[in-house]
């Protein structure tokens, strides 16, 4: 019986190696080739426009929705999409050295974090109509300030709240995985979506349904 | 009770090779970017310094070169190449325009350009929310237009695209690699 639990240790020890160690090259992977945008300028010389050091991303909900359109496994039009930027980390600490608690976050970085709902969406007890919107966050501890706001195609620096158009509170949890660069996600929950914010070691979802 | 705490120490770790599996997904190795018409319109707009309306925007993921041939090697001659990487690369008029003498209504559109040595054949296409050119679908097309290549004096690692003001509209400047091209847009 010994002999089987630690064989069975050194086994779960080993694929719990292989895919941390596999993370960590994916991890440094990426780290390095940002490092490398931003420490050797003479590898970047763009006179039409520099690559961003937060790059940008976009998220659709279905999730994958492009790739599923592209495989004809779906006909429908996509229900969301959202458009960020990805600040990193770097070795700073989230709530220390990036974000204050009660300060408005602009949930990304250079251009507004856009949140385009292609049909009408219920979040929590408010009807949004289909449409453009910019999203920035004002986090607390437990909890964060979700705000939906009517200022598209703006910058994320200066988020005017006389254009906001709903508040949302939802609580934050603590996760055990650092995450270097700030993600937002659609993933399916309970029937209907939810928006998945996480950095750092904190990850906030707010629900949703169409 | 030793062969329990073991036994649960077991489980505890395999708890943990589960959790460090993040579905969340990692950073692109070609980074999205986006170029608006007017130039950093963003800015000016919370700077409150807009003197023009919004007509354009360009949403496009940017390839590298790292070492590799880009016109004739990467991106094949005659074939129809999506100008980006992983989402469609996607363009948005935010007022009616005209490309080639075509009215073009205002809306999404995908954007994509079959390369020859000497000139460019760019697409607007209908078909948005897609992802590269691997379905590409030529009766979605709205216009097609042949622009000629010219050589840029910089190398460009990363694939660029950017709007450039002319004297009836702004043309939409693509450059990657040594080549660059110029779809005039007017309005």
């Amino acid at each position: 019986m010994r002999i089987l639990v630690s064989s069975l240790i050194i086994l779960l020890l080993s694929a719990c190696d292989n895919k941390s160690g596999q993370e960590k090259t994916t991890g440094q992977e990426t780290g390095k080739r940002d490092t490398i945008a931003i420490t050797n300028p003479e590898n970047n010389i763009n006179p039409y426009v520099q690559v961003d050091v937060s790059p940008m991303d976009m998220s659709y909900y279905p999730a994958d929705y492009p790739k599923l359109k592209m495989a004809k496994s779906t006909n429908a039009p996509p229900l969301a999409r959202v458009i960020y930027s990805r600040p990193h980390l770097q070795g700073r600490q989230l709530f220390h050295d990036v974000l204050k608690y009660g300060e408005p976050w602009r949930l990304g970085a250079n251009e507004a974090t856009e949140l385009d709902f292609y049909t009408n969406t219920r979040i929590q007890d408010k009807n949004i109509k289909a449409g453009r919107y910019i999203l920035y966050c004002i986090p607390e501890a437990d909890k964060w300030t979700i705000v939906l706001n009517s200022n598209i195609d703006s910058w994320g620096l200066e988020p005017d709240p006389s254009k906001d158009i709903a508040r949302f509170v939802v609580p934050v949890k603590q996760t055990n995985n650092l995450l270097e660069f700030f993600t937002i996600v659609f993933q399916q929950a309970a029937g209907n979506a939810e928006l998945v914010m996480a950095w750092g070691h904190v990850e906030a979802r707010l629900p949703l349904s169409f | 009770m030793k062969k329990t705490i073991t036994l649960l120490a077991v489980f505890q770790l395999f708890f943990l090779c589960l959790i460090a599996q993040s579905n969340l997904p990692p950073v692109d190795k070609s980074p999205m970017d986006m170029s608006y018409y007017p130039n950093s319109y963003p800015v000016l707009k919370i700077q409150d310094k807009i003197t023009d309306p919004l007509v354009a925007r360009v949403v496009y993921s940017r390839p590298q070169k790292t070492g590799r041939a880009i016109f004739g090697g990467l991106v094949k001659y005659g074939e129809v190449w999506r100008m980006g990487a992983n989402e469609a690369t996607e363009i948005e008029f935010f007022k009616n325009v005209h490309i080639d003498g075509k009215k073009i209504s205002r809306g999404r559109y995908t954007l994509y350009a079959v390369v020859n040595e000497t000139s460019w054949t760019i697409i607007v296409n209908k078909e948005t929310d897609t992802w590269g050119s691997f379905k590409y679908n030529a009766k979605k097309d709205v216009i097609r237009t042949e622009v000629p290549v010219q050589k840029s004096d910089v190398m460009l690692e990363s694939l660029a695209m950017a709007f450039e003001k002319t004297t009836t509209g702004c043309n939409l400047v693509i450059a990657w690699d040594n080549v660059k091209v110029a779809l005039p847009i007017n309005f």
